[in-house]
């Protein structure tokens, strides 16, 4: 086996790395609906090459590329293989970077590693629609810690980019990792920001977990602060509680968001990504902009919960845990993804999640909190080609 | 049939309960016993019981008529699975079992009645049984079978009984209710159900205070919170949480249709109301010793789910209850590519009706349940109860294959462990009337006893 290794690599670089490529340069200059199906069924053929533990399972369905003639039927790896396995076309040494998911419940968290190229067509992606869906909005107050202090977080990893790419002075993270591991906030820092953004009349926007925002808030509670940010101000909420602060109804934690920081509900987005992807949804809705302005226009679809929308490169199917088939609109079944900018590891992700479908968006209801199989013993870990 | 409205739990839903109705029909069950109830013989009741239990059991009835065809919308349990958990119960409700279990428990037929000899001590010696005035049970949802338990042993003893279900689950106790009433008016008026969601304080604590006996089942939370606001002075039996698992020896698998036959116990025991009960088993262990593989038993197993989902299906679950065996199922369809010797997996097609999950990993496993078994090998009993030391001390039953001469020298090893029941595969989800209910006598933990030294 070892003499075809260096031929693997050579294979692997010579054309996964030509897609992303060609990817990128499409996300950039706006993907064409008709261009997904084709392009899903090559990234298929290629990631069953070169990621020998995909293949594995894709062999095991009796689905391989050859077989496979629509991407409705492409294998979808359980997020849960992430925890058990190393899901990557990147060998071992190309790896640079790993993301780690952050739920509590599981004893191992999935990984998602990296390298230079990878990471290119993640930020490629996630700024071409971060900047569609949630616009620029002033400076950025990302209520995490730094990536610095937590590496190996995609969301955090993600705001980086973000700032990166305005290369406005005055976004900047709030938030520290404490010694036991969790997130605090410097609450006088960001308070002070969002004095200066009353003072200035200068909209700004939050961004950070649901737990982040409850902490946030529940501070301002008690100190008996309320902001009434500038028009334009907008929040992105992301993620769940992850017991890492009471839990409420999303209704409930708008409305204390609306409350204390003046933002209204149709500015308040939701996020929904994960360490797995490299693409992510949001739950706005653009028609609630009017183009001269950019100022919202309060027609009464924005008092209603949005779907979630991906990108164009990045389709999702709603399954019936049943049969596994799409169901229709407007039932209820397991979120499916099929992310194209995932080229160095596995485009199509079964998620544990429920949602709704609507149209080519999704409602999400929750995210998954099952119990994962406890003290399974270790698997024998596939390292991939050298 | 329309059911009267006549126990709290027939209102319709939007009435909402106060303390004080709860309160006020303590009061008047109590009023009710010493009217109607308190002087009736044991014989009076087991005659009541027994004529109950034959009329459930037969076609006509419109008590059975109407748990079948309403039963599966309001319980989710398919008409089938109904019909086989009903009759499992009733059918242990005789005159025989019933004089069994006050044998078992109380040492004499009549010991309710009068003050009685007591077997093995002097003929000077008597006792009499005296049983709660008041009973209140607050039931846990997955199974009607406890509860109704609790309910004939309520009837049994004469006192007056306020049944409490969960949120949803209360259709068949009321209906068992309604039967008792019908029959016996006098003594549906000593019996209340109602129907509120855990944790309502104010309604709990004023049933509490009526109450000189309070069971529960439920989660070990749910119990301990409920321990704690029940007085002093009031006996408190709670039934928390438990599983089980069963055991193959390699003897009972000595060819293909034996071991066929195994595998249809076994299937017995995971479609009994679809697994959810604390008797159901989440594990099967198969010794490797046997003719057959425990990769082929484990397939056998699945051909019997399967055989079993068209005669007695699993029925539709809820959203996230059919998304967590889905996702468990991916879990383990990843694993059986990496590791097709040490996992395989069989599950239904185009549904979540079946699962069987085959590990060579003996760690004891908690399953997502709705009909989704794992089998697992195991040398001997010493290392299976090794591998399931993580529940040690939370095990109900263990269901036995074994060859007759080797099952008591399993069966002790098993007892000595800490499993309170021991019973063949088949008959996991049928205990007997005498059942000690997590090792303790269901009907003995609730007496107090009088004492006559003449």
């Amino acid at each position: 086996m070892a003499e075809n290794q260096p031929v693997n690599k050579h294979r692997m670089t010579s054309e996964l790395s030509p897609f992303a490529a060609r990817l990128r340069a499409a996300i950039k200059s706006g993907f064409p609906a008709e261009d997904f199906g084709p392009r899903a069924l090559s990234l298929f053929a290629l990631q069953f090459e070169a990621n020998p533990v995909y293949q594995r399972l894709c062999r095991a369905r009796g689905l391989t590329p050859d077989r496979v003639t629509d991407w409705m039927q492409i294998p979808a790896v359980p997020t849960s293989a992430f925890k058990e396995l190393e899901l990557s076309c990147i060998p071992p040494s190309g790896r640079t970077a790993v993301f780690h998911s952050s739920g509590t419940t599981e004893q191992k968290p999935s990984r998602h590693f990296h390298c230079p190229e990878s990471l290119a067509v993640y930020e490629t992606s996630l700024w071409q629609w971060f900047a569609q869906c949630m616009g620029i909005r002033g400076p950025m107050i990302f209520l995490t810690p730094p990536s610095a202090a937590v590496p190996r977080s995609s969301l955090i990893h993600m705001f980086d980019c973000v700032r990166s790419k305005l290369t406005l002075p005055e976004s900047s993270f709030v938030g520290s990792l404490t010694a036991d591991g969790s997130w605090a906030i410097d609450f006088p820092a960001v308070i002070r920001q969002l004095q200066l953004a009353c003072d200035s009349q200068q909209p700004v926007t939050l961004l950070g977990t649901a737990f982040s925002f409850v902490h946030l808030l529940d501070h301002l509670a008690e100190n008996y602060l309320r902001f009434n940010l500038p028009a334009g101000s907008r929040v992105m909420e992301t993620g769940g509680y992850k017991n890492r602060s009471r839990t409420m109804p999303k209704a409930e934690l708008h409305t204390l968001i609306s409350d204390r920081l003046g933002v209204p509900a149709q500015h308040i987005i939701c996020e929904y990504g994960m360490s797995e992807l490299s693409s992510q949804a949001y739950d706005v809705m653009k028609s609630d902009e009017s183009p001269a302005t950019g100022e919202p226009s309060l027609h009464p679809s924005s008092l209603i919960p949005h779907p979630f929308h991906f990108p164009p490169w990045a389709r999702v199917q709603i399954v019936s845990p049943e049969t596994g088939g799409e169901v229709a609109d407007g039932q209820t079944g397991m979120i499916r993804i099929f992310d194209l900018a995932n080229v160095f590891s596995v485009a199509a992700i079964q998620t544990e999640d429920l949602g709704v479908r609507c149209g080519d968006g999704f409602e999400l209801i929750g995210r998954a909190e099952h119990a994962e199989p406890r003290g399974c013993s270790l698997m024998t870990l596939e390292s991939g080609p050298v | 049939m329309n059911l009267p409205n006549y126990f709290l739990a027939d209102l319709p839903p939007e009435a909402t309960l106060s303390p004080m109705m709860v309160s006020e029909a303590c009061q008047a069950l109590k009023r009710n016993r010493e009217k109607y109830v308190a002087q009736r013989t044991t014989e009076q009741q087991i005659r009541l019981l027994s004529n109950l239990a034959d009329e459930w059991q037969d076609d006509s009835s419109p008590f059975r008529q109407m748990a079948l065809e309403q039963g599966p919308a309001q319980t989710g349990f398919s008409r089938a699975t109904i019909a086989r958990g009903l009759d499992g119960f009733f059918r242990q409700l005789t005159r025989e079992n019933l004089q069994a279990l006050l044998v078992q428990d109380l040492g004499e037929v009549r010991r309710l009645d009068e003050l009685v000899p007591v077997p093995g001590q002097s003929a000077n010696h008597a006792a009499l049984a005296l049983a709660p005035e008041f009973m209140a049970h607050i039931a846990a949802g997955n199974l009607p079978n406890p509860t109704l338990m609790s309910m004939v042993l309520g009837v049994l003893t004469r006192s007056a009984q306020f049944v409490k279900c969960a949120s949803g689950t209360s259709f068949l106790p009321r209906l068992f209710a309604h039967s008792l009433y019908e029959s016996d008016p006098k003594l549906g008026a000593c019996l209340e159900v109602a129907e509120w969601r855990g944790g309502s304080v104010e309604l709990e604590d004023a049933l509490f205070t009526e109450s000189d006996c309070v069971t529960a089942t439920g989660s070990d939370e749910a119990l301990a919170a409920i321990r704690s606001r029940v007085p002093q002075q009031v006996r408190f039996l709670g039934y928390g949480h438990r599983v089980s698992f069963a055991y193959v020896a390699g003897d009972a698998l000595p060819s293909r249709i034996r071991a066929k036959q195994v595998a249809a116990r076994a299937a017995e025991d995971v479609t009994a109301w679809n697994q959810l009960g604390c008797l159901s088993p989440h594990v099967i262990y198969v010794q490797n010793t046997g003719i057959v593989t425990v990769e082929g038993f484990a397939e056998m197993l699945a051909e019997e789910l399967e055989k079993r989902e068209a005669t007695e299906p699993r029925g539709e679950l809820p959203h996230e209850t059919a998304a967590a065996i889905a996702t468990r199922r991916g879990f383990y369809e990843v694993r059986a590519a990496h590791a097709p010797g040490e996992t395989r997996h069989w599950c239904s097609q185009n549904s979540t009706a079946w699962t069987v999950i085959y590990e060579s990993d003996p760690l004891f496993q908690m399953s997502c349940l709705n009909r989704f078994v794992y089998v697992k090998v195991v040398p001997d009993v010493k290392a299976m109860l090794e591998s399931a030391d993580a529940v040690r001390g939370k095990v109900s039953t263990v269901g036995l294959a074994a060859e007759g001469d080797k099952a008591p020298e399993i069966a002790l090893q098993l007892a000595r462990w800490g499993v309170l029941r021991i019973c063949p595969l088949g008959q996991m989800q049928n205990p007997p009337l005498t059942w000690r209910h997590d090792g303790r006598p269901a009907l003995g933990d609730l007496m107090t006893f009088a004492d006559w030294e003449k």
